[in-house]
């Protein structure tokens, strides 16, 4: 199961801001390698405001445990250009084009309003304690 | 890309840890102004690198 992981997810799982299924979402992704995260340079640019230099380090070394960080440029202006014209401003569009270009299968999220008014997306959007569940069932 | 769920759980462990010895200023908020706030700074990364490209 393929997952791109919103930044507000990463932020509470961390416990810079607390929301328990956030952080039991990042336990079971680095508790089995059936679970896959992939994520932009701009959700990585993103947590890094919010952490201190060192933490920030340690941030990286997580992800580069996981995955490799996209550059925002891999995205092509076209598919950007498909959600802005669903009326998502650039920076989501942006986001939602990464997730359709990576193939994931779902975007995790806490932003309830994010997407939500998009209809036909070729991917599911959930929020921590949703993916929780559908990665319980999937087991 | 091969993953290494143990070496990211300790410094997912660590991250916490390090988080944990502080009170980050979202710590103090609720959920929606902790979105709110990771809009802003969506929009203004996004920005910045718009910016820097034109």
């Amino acid at each position: 199961m393929l997952l791109v992981l919103d930044s507000n997810e990463f932020i509470f799982g961390f416990g810079v801001a607390r929301k328990p299924s956030c952080e039991a979402l990042l336990d079971a992704i680095t508790e089995a390698p059936s679970y896959a995260i992939r994520i932009p340079r701009l959700i990585v640019e993103e947590v890094g405001r919010h952490l201190t230099p060192e933490e920030f380090r340690e941030f990286i070394d997580f992800i580069l445990s996981l995955t490799v960080i996209d550059e925002d440029f891999v995205v092509s202006f076209e598919l950007g250009s498909k959600y802005e014209a669903k009326g998502l401003k650039p920076a989501d569009a942006f986001i939602a084009a990464y997730v359709e270009w990576t193939g994931a299968d779902a975007l995790v999220t806490e932003n309830r309003h994010f997407l939500r008014q998009c209809d036909n997306l070729p991917f599911r959007v959930l929020n921590a304690a949703d993916c929780i569940k559908v990665m319980k069932a999937s087991r | 890309m091969k993953q290494n769920i143990k070496k990211a759980k300790r410094h997912l462990t660590k991250l916490r840890e390090l988080v944990s010895r502080r009170r980050p200023p979202l710590a103090e908020v609720n959920e929606e102004k902790v979105l709110d706030t990771l809009r802003k700074t969506r929009e203004e990364l996004w920005d910045k690198k718009f910016a820097a490209r034109t």
